[in-house]
């Protein structure tokens, strides 16, 4: 407990108090106040454990580079189970609670793995849980991982997606973006600035730095009231560039908040013609014994805590640099009346104007010195300090520990676009080399320089974009003056952390390096060095750096992992934005839909919202389904098939072109008849089925099962486009124009005359798969003599907008004769009573023609169909292939899914024949009946196998498919 | 995100809008009946992988419906032309059966 709110200073709103609760206990913070800020001005110290030896973590950094504080966090509108703390601003309100380590961060039952550290190492779950077999230990595992728990409970937050452009998109709001978007906005051009802050400005906000000896913050609160005052640019502040895609398409993730906390989560979609990259830099920790140390942390984010939230981390500082940057925490804590002890610096000869500086504030500086390790439990209480070239160590006693490695360029959107960072020794950073075409950098993102300069950058940036002459502009190679310190020279290394949230030391790299693994994107994997919720903005550099050191090469040739979006964490629910639920897609009615309501009918959404069954008389789905087959089956049904694919397919080429198509020969079919056939893909699997009818010799109706139909109308304008477009031939999905009613039963034929067709229905002219066209109704419509259920049946199509009239007109006529609707249940369950397929649930991405019955089809077809020659090749011949079959169980329930055993004595688990594709009880049968897929099938007719089905196993018996109606009268009648 | 001109309505069409269709100029071997089954696999299935500009098929799928082929670079995916399918086939007309 150290940290606490100074009296003044800050640009937090002292005037708006807001309390909030952390694990339970209420506390207080300021509008203005991140989470981080606020439980720091609490006096909480430890918020997190790391991820593998359960150490105490705190507060590292002050913004998204913090590896470590992820909390769960409630506001009014959601629930995050992770969040970084350093990146929530305080809402009045909230519920912060900490997200992993069971039941307090503070106090951590896992930390009793500690003294098993050593025997944690990389690789250790490789190694270990191998033998016999890594699903055994999954789960105990698990348990002790991942961050957060989801809460059910919560509802998303709400999201939207947008798509938006602009002319050139500054990407970061510090002194760089700000003079660019100043310059850019006088030359008229269309500008779009986006920062992750609450405000534009950066750290010259709040860092006390000065520009061209002015006060850094008024030189930016004066640009960004003219920026707001000019109507050629937009701001998109609270928003970070996730993303960067080729064409310069970005994803932007903007969180838009209230009092209430974030109200929404938009996720916009952003092409831009030009770019300014001035996304900055993080600063960079120094490796050392107990680095890890809560009280330890960057010296940037403590000059932030102080500057920008009011608030001392601690109430005695030390700083550890290696660079002239550090010393500004020095100065920041002096101003707010923190004690500093002592600033160590690993250079012999720091600038005389920074030793002047620290001695006017009575600092004292030691130099050539190093930090050999911090003390502490959990909580930094000193530091050793030992000369780098060797010597005694001196104690310094502190309760912070400011440090400062250098700074690491934020390059990540550039390589996300296939950019290679290289290091410049002088600077000692990675920079970005060849920016893609239409980009420029401006500020530390091309490399460590003072704010007078990331100003003058932008504006050079902003010229340089829009086609100006290059104003190339001298800049200083090494401004801090960093002298590179990768590791401390001694000590232990596996007390070294590089990595916080992964727990990744020295001694894993020295490790990895040992074991061969000197790619840095093995090491990445091995060690999972950068792999956190950080993407180790603060451990990748010094890690691969170490890594050249115990390799003996130069930085410049191990060179960076590659980078990838998204440059933070998106959550799942922006990118889905408000395509959820009812709004996944556009929903499809029926013609009809408002007169199955009235029915009864529960809907179901198959593509179309489609009714699965009706309720009447208070019966249940089974008991419905049950009435609603004994219909078909003893009087007449009636069915809404509206969704079954209608493309037709017209022109002089018309018969030849669809012939190519189906395993069946449509040369023959003359003009009103219909041909049942199997659509099939170049590799031979089906892919659909479907009846064909011939309406003319120009003119063909192509008729798909209704999940395939856009895909089927897709394929065959794909073929006439892209291999066949000399054929005189056109391709029309109309299955939307045309309501279609089945009837089918007995009766369905007296249901039909009652119709008043045109046309003499009688059984011998009018037969089974044929087609009419005529006034039917009072309308023009077209019937098909067909059948899915194995009873007469006759669909009647008629122009969509005169479904209901139809299907009205036909409750009427049906009712008196004992007829009722029949919804997708029944209607499924009595094809399979008659053995049809249906293809996707019957079939899968192996099944071709031959496995289903259909090889005599195919092989009496004289032209080509697509996918008829992968029926000669040897797998489709092969005798061991699935085959379709019908089952019949007299005892016991057959389910669909059931496996078939191989032979009588095999137990499970073992290797089986097949599966049962289509299961149901025929109430016309008294048993069980289904279909399934079975192992050389079709030459054990009449076999009894075993199917083993969740713990049960029952006999079946194997026949062909369909036991009902084997001979066709009813189909016939 | 790939960005494409539509040769045919001539609008920018996002890679949401569009669909993909492989490797262009795919040859079918005909008549299939006269290809050995190396040519025939070879067709299904072996495609050259290019790293660098790659002819293929799009269709503008949510716009006007027409396939086209596109020269693609599969690295930069910078598109370097775009042909309508109908210049292609505009003197080689093969008539029905
Ligand atoms: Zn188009």
């Amino acid at each position: 407990m150290s940290g606490r709110r100074l009296q003044t200073g800050g640009l937090v709103d002292r005037t708006k108090e807001l309390r909030f609760t952390f694990n339970g206990k209420t506390m207080t913070g300021y509008a203005g106040d991140t989470v981080a800020s606020a439980l720091i001005a609490n006096g909480v110290d430890i918020v997190a454990r790391s991820f593998k030896y359960h150490r105490p973590r705190g507060f590292f950094g002050a913004g998204c580079e913090d590896p470590s504080a992820m909390l769960a966090v409630r506001d009014q509108y959601g629930f995050d189970a992770a969040i970084r703390a350093a990146e929530v601003y305080l809402t009045e309100g909230m519920d912060v609670r900490t997200s992993r380590g069971f039941p307090s961060a503070a106090f951590d039952l896992g930390v009793l793995i500690q003294p098993f550290a050593r025997f944690i190492k990389a690789g250790f779950y490789y190694k270990t849980f191998k033998w016999p077999n890594w699903r055994w230990f999954e789960p105990v595992i698990k348990r002790t991982t991942g961050f957060g728990d989801i809460d059910p409970t919560a509802s998303p937050r709400p999201a939207e997606r947008v798509h938006a452009r602009c002319g050139v998109l500054v990407i970061g709001g510090g002194a760089a973006g700000l003079s660019a978007a100043d310059t850019l906005i006088d030359a008229g051009h269309d500008v779009l600035i986006v920062d992750e802050g609450r405000s534009l400005g950066g750290a010259a906000l709040w860092s006390g730095q000065r520009m061209d000896d002015k006060d850094a913050a008024a030189w930016i609160n004066a640009r960004v009231e003219r920026i707001s005052g000019a109507d050629n640019i937009r701001v998109l502040t609270d928003t970070v560039v996730t993303g960067a895609y080729e064409g310069n398409f970005f994803t932007l993730l903007q969180s838009i908040s209230d009092d209430g906390g974030v109200r929404l989560l938009r996720h916009i979609k952003l092409k831009a013609e030009k770019v300014i990259l001035a996304t900055g830099a993080v600063e960079r920790p120094l490796v050392f014994p107990g680095n890890d140390l809560p009280g330890v942390m960057l010296a940037s984010a403590a000059c932030r805590y102080i500057g920008q939230f009011g608030v001392a981390p601690m109430s005695c500082l030390a700083v550890f640099v290696n660079n002239d940057a550090g010393y500004r925490s020095a100065i920041a804590a002096h101003r707010a009346g923190i004690d500093v002890a002592a600033v160590i610096d690993v250079r012999d000869t720091p600038a005389q104007t920074l030793l002047d500086e620290m001695s006017a504030i009575r600092v004292p500086v030691m130099t050539g010195l190093e930090v050999a390790a911090a003390i502490g439990e959990r909580h930094v209480r000193a530091v050793d300090v030992r000369p780098l070239a060797g010597g005694r160590t001196v104690r310094v006693a502190c309760d912070g520990l400011a440090v400062s490695g250098g700074e690491t360029p934020l390059v990540h959107l550039a390589a996300h676009r296939g950019m290679k960072p290289v290091y410049d020794p002088e600077s000692a950073s990675f920079v970005p080399s060849n920016l893609p075409d239409g980009w420029v950098g401006a500020g530390a993102v091309t490399g460590p320089l003072k704010l007078d300069e990331a100003v003058r950058s932008g504006d050079a940036a902003a010229r340089l974009v829009v086609g100006e002459e290059d104003p190339t502009q001298a800049k200083s190679a090494n401004p801090y003056n960093i002298q590179p310190h990768w590791r401390a020279t001694t000590g232990d290394p596996a007390k070294m952390f590089v990595d916080h949230q992964h727990d990744v030391t020295v001694a894993d790299i020295e490790l990895a390096a040992r074991e061969g693994y000197v790619s840095v994107e093995h090491l990445k994997r091995y060690t999972t060095l950068g792999m956190g919720t950080d993407q180790g903005r603060t451990s990748n550099i010094n890690g691969l750096a170490i890594l050249a050191g115990l390799t003996g090469r130069e930085i410049v040739d191990v060179g960076t992992t590659t980078f990838r979006p998204p440059y933070t964490a998106v959550p799942m629910a922006a990118i889905a934005g408000n395509r959820v639920k009812t709004f996944y897609r556009a929903a499809r009615y029926l013609p009809a839909h408002e007169t199955h309501e009235n029915a009864g009918a529960v809907f179901e959404d198959v593509g179309w919202m489609r009714p699965d069954w009706y309720r009447m008389n208070g019966e249940d789905r089974e008991a419905a389904v049950a009435t609603e087959m004994a219909a078909v089956r003893s009087a007449v049904g009636l069915f809404d098939g509206s969704p079954l694919g209608k493309i037709e397919v017209a022109g002089p080429d018309a018969r030849a072109f669809v012939d190519r198509f189906y395993v069946s020969n449509i040369m023959t079919l003359k003009p009103g008849r219909i041909r049942y056939s199997v659509m099939l893909h170049e590799d031979g699997v089906i892919f659909d089925d479907g009846v064909v009818t011939c309406v003319d010799d120009n003119l063909f109706i192509v008729g798909p099962s209704s999940g395939n139909a856009d895909t089927v109308a897709a394929w065959l304008e794909r073929w006439r486009q892209t291999e066949w477009p000399g054929m005189r031939v056109a391709v029309a999905p109309v299955t939307s124009n045309w309501a279609s009613i089945a009837i089918a039963g007995p009766k369905a034929r007296e249901v039909l005359a009652a119709l008043d067709p045109d046309f003499s229905i009688s059984g011998d002219v009018f037969s089974h798969m044929s087609y009419r066209q005529g006034r039917i109704a009072g309308f023009d419509g077209r019937v098909s003599r067909v059948s899915f259920t194995g009873e007469l049946q006759y669909e009647v199509n008629v122009p969509a907008r005169h479904g209901k009239t139809l299907l009205t007109r036909l409750l009427n006529i049906t009712q008196p004769m004992g007829g009722r609707l029949v919804g997708l249940e029944a209607w499924l369950r009595l094809r399979l009573e008659k053995g049809y397929l249906h293809v996707g649930a019957d079939t899968n991405g192996r099944t071709t023609p031959l496995d289903i019955g259909m090889g005599g089809v195919a092989a009496k077809k004289p032209g080509d169909f697509i996918g008829k020659r992968s029926l000669a090749l040897s797998y489709a011949q092969s005798e061991n292939r699935e085959q379709l079959v019908g089952l019949t169980v007299k005892a016991g329930a057959l389910r669909v899914g059931g496996r078939i055993l191989m032979d009588e004595v095999a137990t499970p688990p073992c290797p089986t024949a097949g599966y049962v594709t289509s299961a149901c009880y025929s109430p016309s049968l008294g048993y069980y009946v289904g279909l399934a897929l079975i192992e050389n099938g079709a030459n054990r007719m009449g076999e009894t196998i075993k199917i083993f089905d969740r713990g049960q196993v029952l006999a079946a018996e194997i026949c062909r498919p369909g036991p009902f109606d084997p001979d066709n009268e009813r189909l016939m009648a | 995100m790939i960005v494409i001109k539509c040769p045919s309505c001539h609008e920018d069409r996002h890679e949401e809008e569009l669909e993909y269709g492989g490797e262009a100029d795919v040859v079918r071997p005909t008549p299939p009946d006269g290809a050995s089954d190396e040519t025939w696999t070879d067709y299904l299935f072996m495609r050259t992988n290019t790293k660098g500009v790659h002819y293929e098929q799009w269709c503008c799928r949510a716009g006007c419906g027409q396939w086209f082929k596109v020269a693609r670079h599969t690295v930069s995916h910078e598109v370097a032309e775009v042909i309508r399918y109908e210049d292609r086939f505009a003197y080689q007309k093969e008539g029905g059966e």
